[in-house]
């Protein structure tokens, strides 16, 4: 039986369960039995669902600290009461007219913050925010202060409800795919994304502008529902309100921001007699959550449905009934697998011939390896780098054929890690040029070098560390899924083809490494050596057809050093793949490499085989510091 | 003078010393050599607190100061110079050599020290109100060296002094180690380069992957094959 | 016709020295004359613009009467943005919390005023003190335990914080303001600008504020301490450092000069009230990154940069404007020169 993931039954159950729950409403306010006060205060709810949900892929997802969320509400929220106002256009073009131009303003707004990080990014939103409330507030066209009355009221609580399903599910589809993948990827770790073909401008401008957009749409049914709006409901302080809900929820939950927002809507109303104190109840609580649960209530994670499921026929079979005749459901945590069947390979060195099906797939390691070229695979020529001054790296060359397996030590400081990366793009050269397939790389952002075949591991382990084991293989087949944002949202078959594909690849990749036992657990919580094969499993999923390893072996005991040396020997041959290593493990580095370059200071000192390389004297000196005099 | 017992630390997930035994005896110099990441710097980091032990015993002058505040061990009469030197950058050499003896309120003896580390630098004294980031890397390493120096330390750690710096300037500051040692204070020396420090040196330990692996006076360290193996590998 | 030139290249040479900070790090090493060259720039600066605007025959008694006001809201800014920037160099924390103490500081002036009918002085110490405990609590309670957590974490307490704290306020004090009896009575007229006693005593008293951090930062142990501790924190705990004890002291320093401005700004826009803190407090975080954030010197700058825009914007076009002009000048500077005017770029090692 194969397995399937369950974010397809997710959002059906998602679905069904909004379904239901909304048909419960709807009849209770059709029938009256639900006050119209109340159906209002639902209606709210429903917007700060939007609201947040949308805050969450920008902030929770994407890890882009926005906190003028505010000015986007506001920009839909005008669009669609100043066109409900002169032109008395339906609801629907209004909620689409909100929708594109928040999006528009998302995107002038992006691109140009998106480049710094952190604390400057969030008084950058920040500024932003207000800077379009104030502007609200100049315009005649907006009536400024005075604001704008008259718009129609529409029956909120029905078409509310149609909208947050939509944008949740939207925003859930989106998150629960291969652009969410990319979008968590550059929240974990930016620098590494990007060495996965994760185009991280791109994916960040895109984020920001369809969370600009939901909360333009939030702003539209704001307008509908209050008929009357001025820049002073757009403040900071609606910023904050959405942020404190977002992360009392759980940054990067999406059922945590649901919770949330609705909770914290309705809350109030059923604390009316503390309403006096709310006001200082609320920001105490919130500081006194931060000091103590700072993840928020569901921290990172969605409810979990396959758990549920499982627990659900669990008592089922306890309490009779047949047991699920159903085909056993996948679940998300690791639960101790009592009959759960994979169908994937399970040898532990794989056999030959299973080689990943990928017609037309662009850079792609394709079959057997063909005869080495007598073109130099890799050429570097004459690569330098300034560093404030001091050349950290002085004239370097090197041309390796394929399948080659080459070394490059030197001590500490000597800019090996600089090499690698200028090889990936993360720092241009300031001379020279790479070659790589005789096609020209340097100067090229990562993400293209990625494309061409280029990976990477890191020095410092830039794995996810939130993620599961499983789910930092899969983000790396980045490039090679087959489909595109727009398959995320509709969900065509292929999309579940495709999908499945790429977790039975992921899959596969871990059982070569031997992780695969381990592949539901945090990344975090993987021992160290296991880390770094995680890194490897990773770098292999690109598709590489050069793999650069920066001390694989740190940190690694004897025998894992020794094992580490036959699987990259191993991959080497079975990926076809040239491998450049740096390393301190001289015993590795000796019994592994074909060749060796050494480099000291930033220059070359010597390149040659291993036995060269243990001999030549100024290789020794290097290493073991001058001779006293 | 120091006593190190079976320290245990991890470092970043990894399991960095592994059971490390090292004593310093008074006005000696103590080399600590291994190949990277063996741990040198982080047995430098656990003894100022900067790193915390999970196990094991560090005896300073007989008082344990396992986990004690970095602060508290400074006012003892021990001194980093840490790995990088680590200059303030934003500050004068006589603001850094000055904040060398914060700890110490006799203001007589810190100035008397200054000149003492003046006379061990002359190139620093003629950069006195030059900001510590213009200065070169020898010349930084210098005033790391000083300011180590200016809380009048009876232990100084070294931590990599001759990092990034030309040969001819590894010479005299090993040099100048070797007078600091000779005016009384005991040194305990973490070195890439396993010649030059094991030159100086009265005594050396190897460090391999976070243990120590072989101990004895320098001199005959230096003659070691298995020293010289440790480093380029079998 | 000369005149416009000749005070424009008086202005260009004064922006140019200003600009060639390297040239004055360099070369002016002694001390005396590197505190004046600022001042002494300045002064030239406002030589060549009074030339200027003879030159062109604009209303200068106006221009002028603008250039006061906004330096007296400059002052108020500054003294904000200074506790900003300290606390950010050392930790890292945008406390958004800060501008609430300064509201908390101009109550307890008022408080000292009115109730205990304290003459300036006094009023001006206990402003400062009260604001400098309320700082240290909250460094004590909410942030010290979050020290090694994520930003996000540090900046939704220092917000719930600052929320917590208007509201207190208004429990407190209820939201309808109080007005500052009109303490400095006297006005004088300079060259037909009108000056009032209490706009000068804000500016003296910035001044004076600030040459006394200046001297606390750059010549006193604790100072040196927290400018240490700003380069370099693990460098600065090898020196003897008590960490926690130096951001204690930074707390209590910056909020004492945001309890001074809330009592100056007190005795010259006499109306306050609780959520007084919230526009200054953001509008002083701007001024502090216009500045270059973590350097004392460029959130005087940055702050008087703001006052004295938004009061000529408020003067020659309109004072609806008014907020986004700060706003306005912070996005310039981060997509120009994120480090600040006064701020050196930093590069990120991978």
């Amino acid at each position: 039986m194969q397995r399937h993931p369950n974010q397809l039954k997710g959002s059906l159950y998602w679905i069904a369960a909004s379904a239901v729950g909304l048909l419960i409403l709807n009849y209770l306010v059709a029938t009256d039995a639900l006050d119209w006060y109340y159906a209002g205060v639902l209606s709210t709810a429903g917007i700060y669902i939007i609201l947040t949900t949308s805050l969450n892929l920008i902030n929770g997802i994407t890890g882009q600290l926005s906190i003028g969320h505010a000015g986007f509400m506001a920009v839909g929220a005008y669009t669609a009461a100043l066109l409900s106002v002169h032109y008395d256009t339906p609801f629907v073009v209004n909620i689409l007219a909100a929708f594109a131009t928040a999006a528009v303003a998302g995107l002038v707004i992006g691109l140009p913050t998106l480049r710094l990080k952190g604390d400057y990014l969030a008084i950058a939103t920040l500024g932003f925010g207000e800077i379009i409330r104030v502007v609200i507030q100049n315009l005649k066209v907006t009536r400024g202060a005075f604001g704008i009355v008259g718009i129609t009221w529409v029956d909120n609580l029905f078409y509310t409800e149609i909208v947050v399903l939509l944008s949740v599910v939207i925003i859930w589809r989106i998150v629960n795919s291969a652009t969410g993948r990319a979008l968590i990827a550059i929240r974990e770790d930016e620098t590494a994304a990007e060495t996965m073909g994760i185009n991280t401008t791109l994916y960040k401008v895109m984020a920001f502008a369809i969370g600009s957009a939901f909360a333009g749409v939030a702003g539209a049914l704001y307008a509908h529902r209050m008929t009357y709006i001025s820049p002073n409901d757009f403040t900071f302080l609606k910023s904050v309100d959405i942020l404190v809900m977002l992360v009392l929820g759980g940054l990067g939950s999406i059922t945590g921001a649901v919770v949330s927002a609705f909770s914290l809507t309705l809350l109030p109303e059923f604390l009316r007699f503390i309403d006096e104190w709310r006001m200082v109840i609320y920001p105490l609580l919130l500081v006194v959550v931060m000091l103590f649960r700072p993840q928020g209530l569901f921290g990172t994670k969605e409810i979990d449905f396959g758990a549920l499921g499982a627990a659900f026929r669990w008592l089922k079979s306890r309490f009779g009934g047949a047991v699920g005749s159903a085909p056993q459901r996948t679940v998300e945590t690791a639960s101790p697998s009592s009959g759960m069947q994979t169908e994937v390979q399970t040898s532990s060195l794989q056999p030959a011939g299973v080689q990943p099906d990928l017609s037309g797939q662009p850079g792609s390691a394709a079959v057997a390896p063909a005869e080495p070229s007598s073109r130099p695979f890799l050429e570097v020529n004459g690569l330098s780098i300034y560093y404030g001054g001091l050349k950290a790296v002085s004239d370097f060359n090197m041309s390796l054929p394929e399948g080659a397996l080459h070394g490059l030590i030197g001590p500490n400081g000597a800019g090996k890690t600089t090499v690698f990366n200028m090889l990936t793009g993360l720092h241009p050269p300031s001379e020279g040029e790479i070659r790589f397939r005789r096609k020209r790389i340097d100067r090229l952002p990562p993400y293209r070098i990625s494309s061409e075949g280029v990976a990477r591991t890191f020095q410092n382990i830039r794995l996810f560390k939130d993620l599961t084991v499983l789910d930092n293989v899969k983000t790396a087949f980045h490039m090679n899924v087959g489909y595109g944002f727009g398959a995320s949202l509709v969900r065509p078959p292929s999309y579940g083809v495709k999908e499945r594909r790429v977790t039975s690849e992921a899959e596969r990749l871990l059982e070569i490494l031997g992780l695969q036992e381990r592949r539901m657990e945090l990344a975090r919580n993987l021992p160290y050596g296991e880390q770094r094969r995680l890194e490897i499993a990773r770098a292999l999923a690109t598709r590489p057809r050069l793999l650069l390893l920066d001390e694989p072996a740190a940190g690694m005991n004897p025998q894992e050093t020794a094992s580490l040396m036959e699987l990259i020997r191993w991959i080497r041959d079975e990926f076809a793949l040239t491998i450049l290593l740096i390393e301190h493990d001289m015993s590795l580095v000796m019994r592994l490499c074909e060749r060796i370059t050494v480099l000291d200071y930033g220059v070359t000192i010597f390149e040659g085989t291993p036995d060269e390389v243990k001999r030549n004297p100024r290789v020794i000196e290097a290493y073991l510091g001058q001779e006293a005099n | 003078m120091l006593r190190i017992e079976d320290l245990h630390v991890y470092y970043g997930g990894i399991h960095a010393l592994k059971g490390i035994n090292l004593t310093v005896a008074q006005s000696q110099i103590v080399a600590l050599i291994g190949a990277n990441g063996a741990g040198k710097s982080t047995t430098l980091n656990s003894i100022c607190a900067i790193v915390r032990v999970e196990s094991g015993t560090i005896e300073f002058l007989g008082k344990n100061i396992t986990n004690v505040p970095s602060h508290h061990i400074v006012s003892m009469g021990l001194s980093q110079v840490p790995e990088g030197r680590k200059v303030f950058p934003a500050m004068t050499v006589n603001e850094n050599l000055l904040m060398g003896a914060y700890s110490r309120r006799d203001r007589a003896g810190v100035r008397e020290d200054l000149e003492r580390v003046f006379a061990l630098f002359p190139r620093l004294k003629e950069r006195r109100n030059q900001t510590a980031g213009t200065l070169s890397g020898g010349e930084q390493q210098m005033l790391a060296i000083g300011r180590g120096l200016m809380s009048r330390p009876k232990l100084l750690l070294l931590d990599e002094p001759s990092m990034g710096l030309a040969p001819l300037l590894v010479q005299e500051i090993f040099r100048i180690i070797k007078e600091i040692n000779g005016q009384g204070t005991t040194i305990l020396l973490v070195e890439q380069n396993a010649n030059m420090a094991l030159s100086i040196a009265d005594y050396g330990y190897v460090l391999e992957t976070g243990k120590t692996v072989i101990q004895g006076p320098a001199r005959d360290l230096a003659q070691n094959e298995d020293v010289r193996a440790a480093y380029l590998g079998g | 016709m000369s005149r416009v030139v000749a005070s424009l290249l008086l202005c260009a040479v004064c922006i140019l020295l200003a600009l060639l900070r390297k040239y004055r790090t360099h070369v002016v090493s002694n001390p005396a004359l590197k505190y004046s060259y600022y001042p002494a720039l300045i002064l030239l600066a406002a030589l060549g613009i009074n030339y200027l605007l003879t030159a062109l025959g604009a209303n200068k008694v106006y221009t002028f009467q603008q250039a006061v006001y906004g330096l007296s809201l400059g002052s108020v800014y500054a003294l904000i943005a200074l506790g900003y920037t300290m606390v950010y160099g050392i930790i890292r924390l945008i406390n958004f919390a800060h501008g609430d103490i300064y509201m908390v500081g101009a109550y307890a002036g008022y408080y000292a005023v009115t109730v205990m009918h304290l003459p300036f002085v006094p009023a001006l110490v206990i402003a400062m003190v009260a604001s400098s405990v309320l700082g240290v609590l909250i460094e004590r309670i909410a942030y010290k335990p979050l020290r090694n957590s994520p930003r996000i974490t540090l900046l939704i307490t220092a917000i719930g914080m600052s929320l917590l704290l208007e509201n207190v306020g208004q429990k407190l004090f209820t939201s309808t303001p109080r007005t500052y009896p009109t303490i400095f009575k006297a006005s004088y007229e300079v060259f037909g600008v009108s000056v009032d006693q209490s706009r000068i005593i804000i500016f003296a008293v910035t001044v004076l504020l600030m040459i006394g951090l200046q001297y606390f930062v750059n010549y006193t142990k604790p100072g040196m301490a927290m400018r240490a501790l700003s380069q370099d924190r693990d460098a600065a705990r090898l020196m003897g450092i008590n960490v926690d004890r130096v951001i204690s002291v930074t707390f209590a320093v910056g909020s004492a000069l945001a309890g001074a401005a809330g009592i100056l700004v007190g005795i010259v826009y006499p109306q306050i009230k609780p959520t007084m803190g919230i526009m200054p407090g953001l509008k002083a975080f701007v001024a502090a990154v216009i500045g270059g954030i973590g350097i004392i010197p460029g959130a005087m700058l940055g702050g008087m940069i703001i006052g004295v825009s938004e009061n000529f914007v408020t003067a020659y076009i309109s004072s609806s404007w008014r907020d986004a002009i700060a706003f306005g000048l912070l996005i310039l500077i981060l997509l120009v020169k994120p480090s600040g005017l006064l701020g050196k770029s930093v590069r990120e090692k991978v």
